[in-house]
């Protein structure tokens, strides 16, 4: 038995903190969505299914060595981007929006791999290059990073965009990106703004951002998901209107109850402490990815935690400020909760690949 | 290969940087805390009421309104069923087929039949009824109710429609409903705390209120209160169940002093000429007969009425929409003269024994100018019982003239000339009581003796409605105390009082013997009316002179001009010794207060006394 677990704990790479929070998150997420999607069975335990195969990838992933993965990243990349052209051409359209590609038994939302691959990537390309990082590798990364940023814009698809900006950014960023391109790029975006504005953004999500401003002022119009997302939040006090009670999501006043508003209906049926509860599962995790990059074998794995994990943060992030009314709507699922397999096994396999960089140890090199 | 101090430095640098994001996202997280403690915790209540409001809709539910009687407890507005088959959307699935296979039974209209497909789907998807047809018959009723088994979502529905029993009787009294426009509707449930959403209806006609009449003056206790059911319902606005039902409170019913018998007499009598009857109990001052003629159909009016048969009515010359007889104003004539006789008396200008000379016409000293009486040659001697028996206008040209004109002003609306005689009239007229102050603002000229000579026989600017000539008439009958009038029983009203200190009971007594003189004296002006009853009657006719002339013979030439004859008018009451009803009677344009105006009046009085 002693024998066993020993073998268990020298051959198996595991990180018991993460396994068992995700592990809670995930059923946490189905119980929610089984009263978010109005106690619908088949929409359950098809998540739940994800679930199980997102565990399991999860933890062979994570048995996977490191340079496996650094060797790879150019591959990966390469096929992922494959994946988002084939979208373009052969995706299949739902409400105007060419986002999934249809696998037969399941269909891909081809931007949710490459959410991971490029930070990956980008990791790979940078970790032995020399501090600060040169302009040309800047610019080389930048490339990389808008051209895969525009396949997915064109979509369209501006939430998924928006977090695969911003975690090759986060790479950039900690590979050591020199401060005074950092400020310079500050103050190109915020003079380019009127013209990002203008040209970039499409007019529904012009419309969402000025909604943001004030709901109120049209609360039937495009103000009524913030204003009934709010209303389903705020009445649910502290303690919550109860399990499968909350009027707002179950009475259709809340939009997209499964997938972007799911924090509303938890907020709306198990209150402001519920509302905690989840969190502290969040910053746990979060906190444990902190310790985990900053103590990471070398500096591929280092950047490859510290990006993916910021990448987790952010989505969370961008998902909850839209459900509370701090930003604009966008489309973003909250991580292991929302309804959505590729969404849901993108983060699985990037905890895959977080706790194989954590516990495979090297010796010190020479 | 980077060298160790190089990957120090590195790893230093990574730390660094991390936090940095780190720290970022750890402000940008309190944020996101922030606003959802405020959204649950500080701004948990108002997010709770809208929550309660998004899930709950409330239809209002509409009150019965209250019945009117008369005052025998006969009904004259009553809430008359109809009854209208509903379907309930939401259970049907192929309407095409439902509307075929109750055509079979009942005729449905292409009219109906569009509407119920045009608004199916949307009422279906909200859970709400529709109307297929209104107004079933009977014949209709018992078809369906005999298949009734065949059609599990169909219903038929009682609603009511406003019915007053009587046509044309009430018209001008109880009035009408008609629609209540937003901004009422919004008030009255401002009052209720309540908001116009949607409405369960009683009436066929939706919303209504009282428009003219004791339908407008006692609206409010007609009315009742709106109840309200509470459905859960989605965001769709679909009702998916009830959660409460606080019920409607039905208007209150109007127990009125009218009598129905004496207002079809009185209608009858007036037989669509011009005029007005109004009839009181002296002793409440409790209305009993009021009516205007010519009348109109009022359960057309109140229930929808072709234009063209609008337009008729509203430019028929006879006016049949005006209320003459709480409204025209007619010269009191003749009949102000017994008032004018106790205005003597009281003024000690005069006593009973006085007598004055009546060459049949009276000469103004200041001008010359001649007033004259309707008989030629005059009274001769006479007293003022005779003067009001024989109706002598030198007598009363010749005590107004030695009246103040203020004083007479005075005493005259005692009488209830210049007033508001009714508490609960709708839109009363106070007719006229000039006076120097008047006609100064109004004609721009002084006030002459001549104006209170013609005053002295209720000719010149004094003007008066059916109604307070009623009054006068019962506060004569009541020795100068009398309430004010109302429409229903038991109201308390303020007492009116005549505060006299120089009339005495004998004085009034003597009016009332000179009243009777009027029928019962063979010299008197309405001797006619002697044998049209069985009991004594006391009166005093009058005739309003709309064109002065010097002769008969003049007379004759403008009465070729109906509208030119003079009004025939007559204020009475009886049985004496104890007067019990007071009654006024205008005809316009009918000539003789005592032979036109006077038997109408027996007729009423005689259908109010014989009831007893």
């Amino acid at each position: 038995m002693n024998k066993l677990l020993k073998i268990f704990k020298t051959k198996i790479y595991f990180d018991q903190y993460l396994f068992i929070s995700i592990t809670l998150l995930s059923i946490m997420g189905l119980i929610f969505l089984y009263s978010a999607s109005q106690g619908n069975i088949e929409t359950t335990i098809k998540q739940s299914f994800f679930v199980v195969l997102g565990l399991v990838l999860m933890f062979l992933l994570s048995q996977v060595d490191p340079d496996f993965y650094k060797n790879n990243a150019s591959f990966f990349l390469i096929l992922s981007i494959s994946l988002i052209i084939l979208t373009i051409f052969f995706g299949k359209e739902v409400n105007g929006a060419k986002r999934w590609l249809d696998l037969g038994f399941f269909t891909l939302q081809s931007s949710e791999i490459i959410k991971i691959a490029l930070p990956v990537f980008l990791a790979a390309y940078l970790h032995n290059k020399p501090l600060p990082i040169s302009l040309l590798n800047t610019a080389i990364s930048m490339i990389i990073i808008i051209t895969i940023v525009n396949l997915v814009r064109i979509q369209p698809d501006l939430g998924t965009s928006l977090v695969i900006f911003i975690a090759g950014l986060y790479i950039l960023f900690l590979a050591g990106l020199s401060w005074r391109f950092i400020g310079a790029s500050f103050g190109i975006i915020i003079l380019s703004l009127p013209f990002i504005w203008n040209n970039f953004l499409e007019p529904f999500q012009r419309q969402r951002i000025l909604t943001l401003l004030d709901p109120t002022a049209d609360p039937y119009g495009s103000g009524w998901n913030i204003t009934q997302s709010k209303i389903a939040i705020g009445s649910g006090g502290i303690q919550g209107k109860g399990y499968g009670s909350g009027s707002q999501a179950h009475l259709d006043f809340l939009p997209e109850t499964e997938t972007d508003f799911i924090f509303a209906v938890i907020a709306e049926e198990f209150g402001f402490i519920g509302a905690c509860i989840l969190m502290s599962t969040f910053f746990f995790i979060i906190l444990r990815c902190f310790y985990l990059a900053v103590n990471a074998r070398d500096r591929f794995c280092r950047l490859t935690i510290g990006g993916l994990s910021l990448l987790f943060i952010s989505t969370i992030f961008i998902n909850l400020a839209m459900v509370v009314g701090i930003i604009p709507v966008v489309g973003m699922p909250l991580p292991f909760i929302s309804k959505g397999g590729s969404s849901l096994l993108s983060f699985y396999i990037a905890f895959g690949i977080i706790i194989s960089m954590a516990t495979h140890k090297k010796l010190m090199q020479k | 290969m980077i060298d160790l101090n190089e990957r120090s430095k590195e790893k230093k640098n990574f730390f660094n940087r991390l936090t940095i994001v780190y720290l970022f996202f750890g402000i940008l997280f309190s944020f996101f805390i922030y606003q959802t403690f405020s959204l649950q915790v500080s701004s948990y209540t108002d997010y709770e009421i809208a929550s309660l409001e998004n899930k709950t809709r409330e239809i209002l539910i509409q009150p019965r309104r209250g019945i009117i009687y008369d005052r025998n407890g006969n009904i004259i507005v009553n809430n008359k069923p109809r009854y209208n088959l509903i379907l309930n959307p939401s259970m049907i699935e192929d309407i095409d087929k439902h509307i075929s296979e109750i055509e079979n039974i009942i005729d449905l209209s292409e009219k109906d039949i569009i509407f119920v497909r045009e608004n199916f789907k949307s009422k279906a998807k909200l859970n709400r009824e529709i109307v297929l047809k209104q107004n079933l018959s009977q014949e209709e009723i018992a078809k369906f109710e005999s298949r009734r088994y065949q059609f599990k979502n169909t219903f038929i529905e009682e609603r009511y429609s406003r019915e007053n029993i009587y046509s044309e009787l009430f018209s001008h009294s109880v009035g009408y409903v008609g629609d209540l426009s937003d901004d009422s509707l919004e008030l009255i449930l401002k009052d209720q705390g309540l908001n116009p959403k949607e409405t369960i209806f009683k009436y066929s006609n939706g919303y209504l209120t009282g428009k003219t009449g004791l339908e407008k003056i006692y609206d409010k206790k007609l009315r009742g209160y709106f109840g309200k059911k509470i459905y859960e319902v989605d965001a769709s606005g679909k009702l998916l169940n009830e959660i409460e039902e606080i019920p409607a409170i039905d208007g209150e019913d109007l127990y009125t002093s009218l009598d129905i018998k004496s207002q079809k007499v009185a209608y009858e009598q007036l037989d669509n000429r011009r005029g007005a009857v109004v009839a009181v109990e002296i002793d409440t001052g409790a209305i009993v007969t009021y009516v205007s003629s010519p009348s109109f159909p009022i359960n057309a009016i109140a229930n929808g009425l072709s234009s063209e048969e609008y337009n008729k009515l509203a430019n028929n010359n006879d006016k049949p929409f005006f209320d003459r007889a709480g409204q025209g104003r007619y010269s009191p004539a003749s009949t102000i003269k017994p008032a004018i006789g106790l205005y003597g008396i009281e003024n000690n200008i005069i006593d009973w024994k006085y007598t004055i000379d009546d060459p049949g016409f009276f000469v103004l000293p200041e001008d010359n100018r001649v007033y004259r009486g309707w008989k030629k040659g005059g009274h001769g001697k006479i007293n003022l019982m005779d003067a009001i028996i024989e109706s002598s206008n030198t007598f009363f040209f010749s005590l107004a003239y030695k009246s103040e004109i203020e004083d007479l002003v005075d005493h005259l609306s005692n009488f209830g000339f210049g007033r508001n005689v009714c508490i609960d009239c709708f839109i009363p007229d106070s007719g006229l009581l000039p006076d120097p102050e008047w006609k100064m603002n109004k004609l721009n000229f002084g006030w002459f003796k001549g104006d209170t000579v013609n005053m002295g026989v209720g000719q010149g600017y004094l003007s008066s409605t059916p109604m307070q000539l009623a009054y006068y008439s019962a506060f004569l009958a009541k020795k100068g105390s009398l309430d004010r009038f109302s429409f229903v029983q038991n109201v308390a009203s303020k007492k009116d009082s005549f505060v006299s200190n120089n009339l005495t009971d004998e004085d009034w007594e003597n009016i009332h013997k000179s009243m009777i003189g009027v029928i019962e004296n063979p010299k008197g002006t309405a001797g006619r009316l002697r044998n049209l009853k069985n009991y004594v009657v006391a009166a005093k006719s009058g005739t309003v002179e709309l064109v002065s002339t010097e002769t008969k013979e003049d007379y004759k030439i403008i009465r070729e001009v109906e509208g030119q004859r003079d009004h025939a008018i007559i204020i009475a009451f009886a049985p004496m010794p104890k007067p019990k009803y007071a009654i006024s009677v205008v005809i316009e344009n009918g000539e003789s207060g005592g032979s036109v105006a006077g038997p109408v009046a027996i007729e009423v009085l005689n259908s109010l006394i014989s009831n007893e």
